[in-house]
């Protein structure tokens, strides 16, 4: 008797961002700036539209001196977010960037 | 005395009106005169023993970088060189806020939106009596879906430091109040932050002196 198993996994989705965000979050606080950046990247593939993940990135590209990917972050940070006190942040920021 | 007290009020009032980012100046003041500009001995932030060094180091570095010549006086006193005239002013600066790891809580939603599995079992069975005139197979498939689950509150978590000034410019003669502005700024590293928080003040000093 021959049997054969073919399994087929269909449709295997998962929304990982968060652990994205947290690979992230452990590394930055870790002081490994360019790894956290390389998660956050990951984590804004899937969620896009999340300031927070902007917020994080444009942070860690002004700590590694790169004024202008932090400069585009800022804006996508500004364009999402619904908190005043991030917007502030972020306007600052940009004004500060842009003077660059 | 009074004069006095009216026009610094009628100038605290000016500098409110102009809102945040403008700095407030006096505009009859001829600054392309100034020749010396001192800055004052900036007193440490509650928060933090040697946050007034700090931010008087960085405002000596930024003046430095943007090509004005400091001298360092006695008593830690700095002088910066405009070296456009014989006014001289002074240059005082407070630190409203000094945080080396202000905690940021990002809650996010962990969503695992399930899968579906399908197993597919195939035999073959062989009735060797009959030999190769008979033979028997049979297929079945079996689809499973989990629902998966959304789990809501966790949180992500990190620091960063904010540093924040107010800086003002008085004539060092008349003692009147001839610019003042404040700012702020984070980031993830203190000395990076503060040195991005007063470079953007000395940038708008630097405007005034053509």
């Amino acid at each position: 008797m021959r049997i054969l198993n073919i399994i087929i996994f269909i449709g295997v989705l998962y929304a990982d961002s968060s652990d994205s965000l947290l690979k992230a979050s452990a590394a930055l606080n870790a002081g490994m700036f360019e790894d956290a950046l390389m998660h956050v990247s990951k984590a804004q593939k899937e969620e896009p539209t999340n300031p927070d993940v902007h917020q994080l990135k444009a942070l860690l590209h002004e700590a590694l001196d790169e004024p202008e990917d932090a400069l585009e972050a800022w804006k996508e940070c500004v364009k999402y977010s619904k908190d005043k006190k991030v917007k502030r942040q972020a306007k600052i920021h940009i004004q500060s960037l842009s003077q660059e | 005395m009074i004069k006095k007290i009216n026009s610094i009020f009628l100038f605290l009032l000016f500098a409110c009106w102009s809102g945040p980012g403008d700095p407030a100046v006096q505009s009859k003041y001829d600054f392309s005169s100034v020749g010396i500009l001192q800055i004052n001995i900036i007193r440490d932030h509650s928060n933090m023993l040697g946050s007034g060094e700090m931010v008087l180091n960085s405002l000596t570095h930024n003046f430095l970088k943007y090509g004005y010549p400091v001298n360092e006086l006695n008593d830690n006193l700095f002088e910066v060189e405009i070296d456009r005239g014989e006014l001289s002013l002074e240059l005082s600066c407070i630190i409203t806020e000094f945080t080396d790891s202000e905690m940021i809580v990002v809650p996010y939603r962990h969503e695992d939106r399930g899968y579906t599995k399908t197993v597919v079992q195939q035999s073959s069975d062989q009735d060797e009596e009959k030999e190769k005139s008979q033979s028997s197979q049979s297929q079945t498939s079996t689809t499973t879906t989990h629902a998966g689950k959304v789990r809501e509150g966790n949180r992500v978590e990190y620091t960063q430091s904010k540093v924040g000034v107010m800086l003002k410019m008085t004539d060092k003669d008349s003692g009147d109040m001839v610019w003042s502005n404040s700012y702020w700024y984070s980031g993830l590293e203190l000395q990076r932050t503060i040195d991005l928080c007063i470079k953007n003040g000395v940038v708008q000093i630097k405007k005034l002196f053509p």
